[in-house]
């Protein structure tokens, strides 16, 4: 299998090389790199910590012992505003912030992305009605691993596409249960949303050269996004309420932006 | 000239693959999902999932294995038997591993291509994805879905059979609930007397006291049991008393809207015969009982279905003597025996 993929990256280089000596504009039709998205939770100007406190702008704070969302559907756009869409049955990813590195990073690696200079990101957080509706159809391990972490409800069939499970305090309640299920129901209620971010710097991809996207992740913003929400007042058990739901899933669109993309 | 050559060399990288993926067991050969002509349309999206004789052995074999559940011995036929419209058979709630006591009522297992929703509660959208829930539920199975596939990569049928059935071969679980789904896809219940009188088959005729029945059914019963699916696959309040002990809420617990209390998805009436005992709690043993309760045992839990509503203010569908008589007749033509004996569904 190596041994063939080696070959075949050989004969591509032959190939290309062979084809494109009449110009010496650098031509990268055919040629495949890889790119690393970096996901850096955060809270405000804070790293994320797990069991550490965190204020609202409410009053309330909270602590969380599980951290997890559901990113699928990137899509990468370059200086010639050609879309690079990653190939639909691997792109979705559990990004669990126990699986973070010492730096709190939670690595994202796509292979054979067409080698370009990237500006721009867009990325789904959730499942979206397509993927959905495919049923079990092209997620191979997907669900048993969606499963096992926790991202499936048992009680029904969906997907949530953020866990956050602790505990919140207020003027009235200390250390009362917070959970933050939020996910589509079925076709009835739609939770998918997607964001799109560009790059303070472009993503140069090459077959040897893998940039790094540094993505930042702003917990705070899923209680003081668009709209200011209160654990007390009905958002400190997110499940499947239409409302809710759809208030954590639009706030859920602005806890994200690139802060640097790195380039080796 | 280098796009050719691309293309050689993208195919010498397939085919060098292709050698040791594609599994030469695997033959695919199409079993068809029935469309009844009398039915409404097929929803399940077969070019997803295609219904294949290796694919539908796989799904019964897994049905039918103990090894799906945490305790070996609860496979999903445990509460799905076939000669009971694969319900189970004399339990009110159904019971699962460990003595687990479940708080609702298997439902039959037939015609799921038809319908979009599953569940008393819609709770499950898609077909493939309702096994995860007995598989992992506590109650039922107490399974997850990684260990249940480790411990079928340790099968040699399984081994095989995954290869049989999906081009990829793997044991995974995308290929296990696609068998699944292609097993209960192919659990078509549409030769009942009703069926062939309908369709004009076979010169089947119904009895007198059949056709009072059913037409007596048409009037009070079709808004809801519409069809010949025999449900409008919506969700209703039919005025049953609060069991307290369960206080299942019905459709209220998915989306938590007040206006769903209590309400749940209208069944199928078809091999009801054979399906008891019946509602969402199997509170009812005989259709004698659903009918008296039809006639003078609903009660105004709040939220009932205005049709309801009677012109004194009760809630009911006043049925006589006769009309009860007539309507269990008339419910017996929509068993299917060819169905609840096929031995292609049979475990052995
Ligand atoms: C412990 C008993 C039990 C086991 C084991 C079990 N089920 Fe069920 N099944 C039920 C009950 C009870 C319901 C109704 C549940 C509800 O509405 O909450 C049901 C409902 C269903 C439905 C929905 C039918 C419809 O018309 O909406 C399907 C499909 C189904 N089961 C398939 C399976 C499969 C496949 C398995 C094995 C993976 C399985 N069941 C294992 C008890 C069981
Ligand atoms: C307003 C809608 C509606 C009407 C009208 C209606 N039903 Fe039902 N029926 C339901 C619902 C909803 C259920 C399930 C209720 C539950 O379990 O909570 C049900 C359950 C049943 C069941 C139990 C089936 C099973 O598998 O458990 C039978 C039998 C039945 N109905 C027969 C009838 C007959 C006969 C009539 C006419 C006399 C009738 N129904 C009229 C909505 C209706």
């Amino acid at each position: 299998m190596k041994i063939i993929k080696f070959t075949f990256a050989l004969l591509l280089c032959a190939t290309i090389s062979s084809c494109s000596s009449d110009d010496d504009t650098e031509n990268l039709t055919g040629k495949l790199g890889n790119i690393i998205i970096k996901f850096d939770n955060g809270v405000d100007d804070q790293d994320f910590i797990f069991g550490t406190s965190y204020n609202t702008s409410s009053g309330e704070s909270y602590k969380l012992e599980t951290l997890k969302y559901l990113i699928s559907n990137i899509r990468i756009k370059d200086n010639n505003g050609d879309t690079f869409m990653y190939p639909s049955e691997k792109n979705v990813f559990i990004i669990d912030e126990a699986d973070g590195n010492n730096a709190g990073e939670i690595w994202v690696t796509l292979n054979d992305i067409a080698a370009a200079n990237y500006t721009e990101i867009t990325f789904g957080i959730g499942i979206d009605q397509d993927r959905y509706a495919l049923g079990a159809d092209g997620q191979g391990d997907f669900l048993a691993k969606a499963e096992e972490e926790g991202m499936m409800w048992s009680w029904a069939t969906g997907f949530r596409f953020t866990r956050l499970d602790g505990t919140y305090s207020s003027d009235t309640v200390t250390d009362e249960a917070l959970n933050i299920h939020m996910g589509s129901v079925g076709t009835a209620v739609d939770n998918y949303r997607e964001v799109t971010l560009s790059l303070p710097n472009m993503a140069i991809v090459r077959e040897d050269k893998t940039p790094e996207l540094h993505v930042k992740a702003d917990i705070a913003k899923l209680f003081d996004g668009t709209t200011s929400v209160s654990f007390d007042e009905g958002y400190s058990q997110v499940h499947v309420d239409e409302t809710t739901t759809g208030v954590i899933a639009n706030n859920a669109m602005d806890m994200f932006m690139v802060h640097h993309v790195h380039n080796d | 000239m280098k796009k050719i050559f691309l293309l050689a060399s993208a195919l010498m990288f397939w085919l060098g693959c292709a050698k040791s993926e594609i599994q030469e067991n695997y033959v695919p050969i199409p079993l068809e999902v029935e469309q009844p002509s009398n039915f409404p349309d097929i929803v399940y999206n077969l070019d997803n999932n295609l219904v294949t004789e290796a694919g539908f052995e796989l799904g019964k074999r897994l049905f039918y294995d103990g090894k799906l559940s945490a305790n070996g011995a609860i496979p999903c036929a445990f509460c799905h038997e076939q000669a009971f419209a694969f319900t189970h058979h004399g339990h009110t709630v159904s019971h699962g591993v460990n003595g687990g006591i479940g708080t609702r009522n298997a439902q039959p297992l037939q015609n799921l291509a038809y319908q979009s929703e599953f569940m008393w509660d819609g709770a499950a959208s898609h077909l493939d994805f309702q096994p995860i829930i007995p598989l992992t539920s506590e109650l039922e199975m107490g399974e997850t879905l990684t260990n249940v596939i480790d411990k079928l990569s340790l099968d040699i049928y399984y081994q095989e059979q995954f290869k049989k059935a999906f081009e990829d071969g793997e044991i995974n679980s995308e290929n296990m609930l696609k068998a699944l789904s292609q097993f209960m896809l192919m659990l078509v219940s549409s030769n009942s007397k009703y069926d062939k009188y309908v369709r004009e088959e076979d010169n089947v005729m119904l009895t007198q006291i059949e056709l009072d029945g059913f037409e007596t059914f048409q009037n009070k019963c079709a808004s809801c049991h519409a069809t010949d699916l025999f449900t409008d696959q919506s969700y209703r309040n039919n005025g049953l008393s609060i069991n307290p002990k369960l206080n299942d809420e019905g459709r209220y617990s998915i989306f938590e809207n007040p206006n769903d209390k209590y309400k749940f998805k209208v069944p199928s009436l078809r091999n009801v015969e054979k399906s008891f005992p019946y509602m969402h709690d199997g509170r009812f043993a005989t259709l004698e009982a659903v009918l008296n309760f039809y006639d003078s045992g609903l009660v105004n839990n709040g939220n009932v279905d205005p049709t309801l509503l009677r012109n004194d203010n009760t809630y009911g569908i006043t049925l006589n003597e006769y009309e009860k008589e007539s309507i269990i007749a008339f419910l017996k033509t929509l068993t299917d025996n060819e169905f609840l004996t096929d031995e292609r569904f049979s475990e052995y």
